[in-house]
This record gives C-alpha cells, sequence and structure tokens, in this order.
C-alpha cells in the first residue's frame, strides 16, 4: 500500500479482513457486522493519525476494531453481571465460515476469546507474528505461544469428537 | 487432523463481509473528508529543535555580562547645588552604578564649578594600582600634579603591609584647575570609586554682604550723630560686627578658591575581568556549556520523574493486559 491510499481505498481492500476478523474474534456474525460498522466510522475519525510507515492499513485497521471488539466485551459482561448471567458461557456461532467442517465449527467453541483471536490473526488473515503481536500489544513469542496452544486445543477437541 | 490439515482448513474458510455492510461502510467512507496529515512529531521536532537552539543561543549571547559590569563600574553619590538649586546625580546614600572609561580612563564626575560663583567643591577618588610601587609611584605623581596646578597636599597618608599599599591623600586644587586635576590623577589607575559634591556658598555671601551693607549705613548714621560715649560704644560694635562678617566672607572665599580633592590608591588585589575577544569558537564553547548545565539539571530532575513514569505505565499496561486476559478467556 503507498502512502497515497485514501480511506475509502482501504476500507473496501479491508473490508472482509476486518469482518472475519471481528467475526472470529467474537464468534458472532451479528456482532462482527455491528462491530465492523463502529470499527470504519472510528477509523475515519482517526484516519489523520495512520502513518503507512508503521505498518499496513490492515493492520492498523485490525488494532482499531481490537479496540472497538474489547469496548463490546467490556461492555457485554457489564450487561451479563447486571443481568446476573455471568455464570452463562457465551455460544460460539455455528456456521459462520464458509468452508469449515461441521467438526471443526464445534471444536472452535472450545478456544477462548483470545485464543480465537490470535487464530484469526495468524491463520486467518496470514499476519507474521510480529504483525499479529503488535495489534495484539503483545510480544511476538507471546502470540506465537497463543497461537499453538489454541490449534493444540483445536486438535485436542477434534481428536475427542473423532 | 494434524496441525498442518487444521490450519490449512481454517485459510481455506472465507467470511466475506454482507453486502449491506458493505455498503454501510462505503458510505462512512464517503463521508471522508481528512485533510492529509501535515502534522507530525517529527516534522514538528525539525521546526522546534533550530527554534529552541535559537532562543537558547540568543540568551547565553544577549546575557548582559555581570562580571564585566563588576570589574568597571564607578560609584556615583552625592549632589550638586548650583544656582541654589540641588542638581541630583545619584541618589544620596544609594550607590548608582555607570560606565566609567576602566584603567586610566578620566573621571566621569569631573564636574566643572560655576564660574563667577563661590562654590565648596570636594571630590573622592579611589584608584587601583597594579603594584606597591606603582602606589608610592602615584602618590609622588599625585603630588606632583597638585603642585604643577597651583595645589598643595593637606594630608598624606601611605602604608604599605607584603604586597598590598594603600595610600590616602587630600589635595587643595585651585577650582578651576579641578577638572584637570581629576582627569590627571585619574589616569594613575583603574577607578574603582568616585564622588563629587559641589556646595555653592553665593548665596549665603550675598547675603552678608547685604548684613555687611546695611551695618555700614548704620555705622555712617550713627557717625553723622553728635559724638557720646554711647555712641562711640554702638559704632565700636558695629566695626567689630562688620571686621567679623568680612573675615567670614573672606575665609569662605579663599576656601572656595581651592578644590578638596580626596584621593584613595591602592593595590589590593581586584577582580579579574573577564577575557574578552577570545577565539571564535567562544561563544559556542559558552553555548555548549549552557546546553551542557541544562542537560546535567534536566538528567537529574528528569530520570527520576521519567523512572516513576515508566513505573506506572508499566503498572498500567499489566493491569490493561490482566483485564484484557480475563475478558479474552471465556469462550
Amino acid at each position: 500500500m503507498t502512502t497515497e491510499m485514501t480511506f475509502a481505498q482501504a476500507a473496501e481492500a479491508h473490508l472482509d479482513d476486518v469482518y472475519g476478523y471481528l467475526a472470529w474474534f467474537t464468534g458472532d456474525l451479528a456482532a462482527a457486522d455491528d462491530l465492523a460498522g463502529e470499527t470504519f466510522e472510528r477509523a475515519l475519525r482517526l484516519w489523520h493519525r495512520y502513518d503507512p510507515r508503521r505498518g499496513s492499513a490492515r493492520t492498523w485497521l485490525c488494532q482499531v476494531a481490537r479496540t472497538v471488539a474489547l469496548d463490546h466485551f467490556r461492555s457485554e459482561r457489564r450487561r451479563t453481571r447486571r443481568e446476573q448471567l455471568a455464570a452463562v458461557p457465551e455460544r460460539f456461532e455455528e456456521q459462520f465460515a464458509e468452508g469449515l467442517s461441521h467438526d471443526l465449527q464445534i471444536a472452535l467453541g472450545v478456544l477462548t476469546a483470545g485464543e480465537r483471536e490470535v487464530v484469526a490473526l495468524r491463520v486467518v488473515l496470514d499476519l507474521d507474528a510480529v504483525t499479529a503481536a503488535n495489534v495484539l500489544s503483545i510480544s511476538p513469542t507471546n502470540c506465537t505461544t497463543r497461537l499453538n496452544r489454541a490449534l493444540k486445543k483445536l486438535e485436542e477437541a477434534l481428536h475427542v469428537a473423532a | 487432523m494434524s496441525q498442518r490439515d487444521l490450519t490449512a482448513e481454517l485459510r481455506g474458510a472465507r467470511i466475506t463481509a454482507p453486502d449491506e455492510l458493505r455498503e454501510r461502510v462505503r458510505l462512512i467512507a464517503a463521508a471522508d473528508t481528512t485533510p492529509t496529515r501535515r502534522f507530525t512529531w517529527r516534522r514538528a521536532l525539525v521546526v522546534a529543535l533550530p527554534v529552541a537552539a535559537a532562543i537558547a543561543a540568543s540568551i547565553v549571547f544577549t546575557r548582559p555580562s555581570n562580571n564585566h559590569a563588576v570589574a568597571t563600574q564607578t560609584v556615583v553619590r552625592g549632589a550638586i547645588l548650583q544656582h541654589g538649586a540641588a542638581k541630583t546625580l545619584g541618589p544620596i546614600g544609594a550607590p548608582t552604578t555607570m560606565d566609567s572609561a576602566g584603567a586610566g580612563g578620566a573621571a566621569k564626575l569631573a564636574v566643572p564649578s560655576t564660574p563667577g560663583r563661590v562654590q565648596t567643591y570636594g571630590a573622592y577618588l579611589a584608584l587601583r594600582l597594579h603594584s606597591a610601587t606603582a602606589v608610592s609611584d602615584g602618590v609622588k605623581t599625585a603630588l606632583h600634579i597638585a603642585s604643577s596646578l597651583g595645589g598643595y597636599p593637606t594630608s598624606v597618608h601611605a602604608s604599605s603591609e607584603a604586597k598590598v599599599a594603600s595610600a590616602d591623600l587630600v589635595l587643595k586644587i585651585p577650582r578651576a584647575h579641578v577638572q584637570e586635576a581629576i582627569a590627571r590623577l585619574s589616569a594613575l589607575g583603574t577607578i574603582t570609586s568616585e564622588q563629587v559634591d559641589i556646595q555653592d556658598q553665593q548665596a549665603g555671601l550675598n547675603a552678608t554682604d547685604r548684613r555687611i551693607a546695611r551695618l555700614q549705613k548704620q555705622l555712617t548714621e550713627l557717625r553723622a550723630q553728635t559724638p557720646s560715649a554711647t555712641t562711640a560704644a554702638r559704632i565700636a560694635a558695629l566695626q567689630s560686627q562688620i571686621a567679623r562678617l568680612q573675615r567670614t566672607e573672606a575665609a569662605t572665599r579663599r576656601t572656595a578658591h581651592y578644590a578638596t580633592v580626596q584621593l584613595h590608591l591602592t593595590s589590593a588585589k581586584a577582580v579579574v575581568p573577564p577575557k574578552h575577544g577570545h577565539g571564535p569558537l567562544h561563544g559556542v564553547v559558552v553555548a555548549l556549556t549552557w546546553l551542557g548545565i541544562g542537560a546535567v539539571y534536566a538528567l537529574a530532575i528528569g530520570t527520576p520523574v521519567a523512572v516513576l513514569a515508566l513505573l506506572v505505565w508499566l503498572a498500567a499496561r499489566f493491569v490493561r493486559r490482566r483485564r484484557e486476559d480475563a475478558l479474552l478467556s471465556r469462550s
């Protein structure tokens, strides 16, 4: 991407990535839809801060999306606490991505949001460890560790299902 | 399923944004009126640093030199009474500083007396000479100056101890030559202090003249009267009074004819004036010195603050990450 990229071009080019990331992160397509809209609204307001020399537009948009998603998680947690439903775990939405086997869709339900997030960034969006770690505000080593742990959990879940 | 197959399947999973969302994002992007980013910290630093350096340099270079003022200051005190009116040179008792000509320069306070009026003129001059020998020579030269101008010394006191010598002279100089005398005496060394006092006596003498005239008139009238013992006694008293007034007036005029010049010479070590006219890099050295001083202060004050800020930032980051991890640990 060049420094001349406009916000409209960045939004058009990376909408699917941002939406996919949010879908994996939240495990909820409806929430991902809402959060993606909110992400691009916030990104438009912050676009003047975007510096292409510090990273790609996709990475920057994922960072904004993550902040929006974290706010969403926090507000959801407050809401569930108010409603005294904190003990009820959220269900990972099934059939939210095309091309996944039924077993894998089920197995994804064992992952936490943090684990799904790292899988989305590293595997689905195919970001390298440094870039993904940058989005997550953690070290690349920690990022790789989280990914390995998530994949191992998935593998075990699939093994159990089989 | 191996991890390789797993990741391959995950990568193959496609999540496409719905058309409605795509349209919504296009509408959001259409509202983009964000101007091109012009301000960056790097650009700001490129401007701010030279400006800060220029300000620092201007402060350093335009800062008045205190040392210079110490080396060349002249203390001016006293008031001049001229034509019956007070003409103040500086606050009495409160020294006023002004530049002097420095070593060998003429005194600034060689105030001329008014010709034709009777005035008592007093001057004090303190000079610093480079050695005890110079003080001794200065005493001789001062006496010579006084005699050459028709004056004379009324007191001379000189002392020396080790390499420090001092001398105090009181010279009587004809008032007509006092300016020249002060100028020549000033040339003996570096002026460290000077003071001029001029007291106008003309008004008092005029009053005395009028009083003498009145007494003489009374005397003439008494002499015209029939002589008697009482008249003779009054005539004698008036004559005595007139003679006393005339003596006083003559004494005042004699006193006013000479100016009193007190001269203090000393070889005491003086404040060494700072060297001026250093090399072309002197300004740079001064600027760097100030920058160094500033850097030391900044380090001394800034380091604990920076360490504290770093600790706070680390603690805040730690707490934030813990909260995030807790938040994202749910499925």
